[in-house]
């Protein structure tokens, strides 16, 4: 039950940040998604954002910090395997599957659908 | 500078609105209303715009009872690259076009442009024409809907339409008097989110300008009436007027507030676009001057004149606004 709450409380403070920071400034929803994947990846950094994952559960990973905590974890896995060369192959190596539905998704979807309104 | 006219008069003209006008409190003021969907049985947007603005010149020479070759000139502008509804819709017109880009200030600019020539006797009838598109608009300078971003509430929403207005050397109800040129302003301002502000500063010189120059108070007019300002660029103007000491509380309107309902539709600070000027002065303002409820008016058309990659590098935005006296003759 506390995981519930916890992801509520987390993913509502992370929107409403970038509500804030969309309102206040002049920083594009552009802008703001690429800090918040930069955000996540920082997190990554003594494992932070794993111990948000651990309580909040879908609540730290469906928003777009998760992006960029996956990326670092993919880049360090294969890292450890391979050394630095592994950075670069990596990177993507967790989040290909998100990657690859969202281009795959909005071909078909252009195909089908034309904007209204 | 500020011009005197002394036998420019309007004949008619011809209004085309779209879906949000059709909600809007103008809704019954309007020649014709396409709300179906914004395609109006076309593939795209930008030709769904040319078909706005083709349909309201062939409609409005329609309802004057002339031809083509009544017509000395066509002046007509838009938002979309190289005016192209303009440009593609004068494809088939067989009159001599003259195009012209004022951003939302477009109408006035063509108006400025027109009286001119009518008073110098060198053209006896000509259209002034603009159309502006919501989507389109949003594609070339703001957010697509394929963005799906949300948007500022200091943003305005583009009207979507096509007013063409036909202005003649034969007397009629409403001359236009007068007509003073702006000249370009920048406030410094960044944010194309934030139209209202940018402008305001270009209404204010033009505004007071005119008035110095033909030695009028601002209470001359019955209606001052700002292009596109919105709600923010609205208060902006009055403030800016108020240390000018010119005094904008009885007379003074902006279009953008009088086309939609701001309070019931979802329109952010107001209309904007070019047509939001020319669909309230067509299909509403003139009217109520007719019928006798304004007898001077001043419409001030702003227009953010910017190009889109200025902005990405980081310029600020430079506006311009025209002002057009009309009055009614006794």
């Amino acid at each position: 039950m506390e995981t519930y709450i916890y992801a509520f409380l987390f993913c509502g403070f992370v929107c409403m940040v970038s509500q804030l920071i969309l309102d206040n400034t002049k920083l594009t929803p552009g802008h703001v998604t690429s800090l918040f994947v930069i955000i996540g990846a920082f997190l990554d950094i003594f494992g932070i954002y794993d111990k948000i994952v651990l309580y909040c559960g879908a609540g730290a990973i469906i928003p777009i910090t998760s992006f960029g905590h996956l990326l670092i974890h993919g880049a360090m896995d294969v890292a450890t395997e391979n050394g630095v060369m592994g950075l670069a192959l990596g990177i993507f190596d967790l989040t290909s599957a998100g990657i690859s539905v969202a281009v795959c998704m909005a071909f078909f979807l252009a195909l089908m659908f034309k904007p209204k309104h | 500078m500020t011009v005197k006219f002394n036998n420019v008069y309007v004949s008619d003209s011809y209004t085309i609105a779209s879906v949000y006008e059709k909600d809007g409190p103008l809704s019954s003021c309007f020649d014709k209303v396409y709300d179906k969907d914004l395609y109006y049985g076309e593939d795209t947007f930008e030709v769904a715009e040319e078909k706005l603005l083709f349909d309201s010149i062939k409609k409005l020479i329609t309802k004057t009872n002339l031809v083509n070759k009544d017509i000395d000139y066509v002046i007509s502008g838009d938002l979309q690259n190289q005016i192209s509804a303009s440009d593609y819709a004068m494809r088939n017109i067989d009159i001599p076009f003259l195009g012209v880009y004022g951003a939302c200030s477009t109408f006035g600019l063509g108006l400025l442009i027109g009286s001119n020539f009518i008073d110098g006797k060198k053209a006896n009838n000509l259209i002034v024409s603009t159309s502006s598109h919501n989507m389109v608009a949003e594609r070339q300078f703001r957010n697509p809907t394929e963005y799906g971003a949300p948007k500022k509430k200091t943003t305005t929403w583009t009207a979507t339409g096509a007013a063409s207005i036909l202005i003649t050397n034969k007397k009629g109800k409403i001359r236009i008097t007068s007509a003073t040129a702006g000249i370009v302003q920048d406030a410094g301002i960044t944010d194309v989110n934030n139209m209202g502000a940018v402008m305001a500063i270009a209404a204010a010189d033009t505004i007071r300008r005119h008035l110095n120059d033909l030695k009028i108070d601002a209470s001359y007019y019955d209606l001052i009436l700002t292009g596109d300002l919105g709600i923010y660029g609205k208060k902006i103007l009055i403030d800016y007027m108020n240390e000018l000491e010119i005094d904008l509380s009885k007379n003074y309107e902006d279009c953008g507030l009088i086309l939609y309902d701001i309070n019931k539709q979802n329109v952010y600070s107001g209309a904007s676009g070019p047509v939001c000027s020319a669909l309230v002065l067509c299909s509403h303002i003139l009217k109520e001057m007719e019928k006798g409820k304004y007898k001077r008016v001043l419409f001030v058309p702003t227009g953010a004149i910017f190009s889109p990659t200025r902005v990405f590098q980081k310029s600020s935005i430079p506006s311009i606004a025209h002002a057009i006296s009309f009055e009614v003759v006794i």
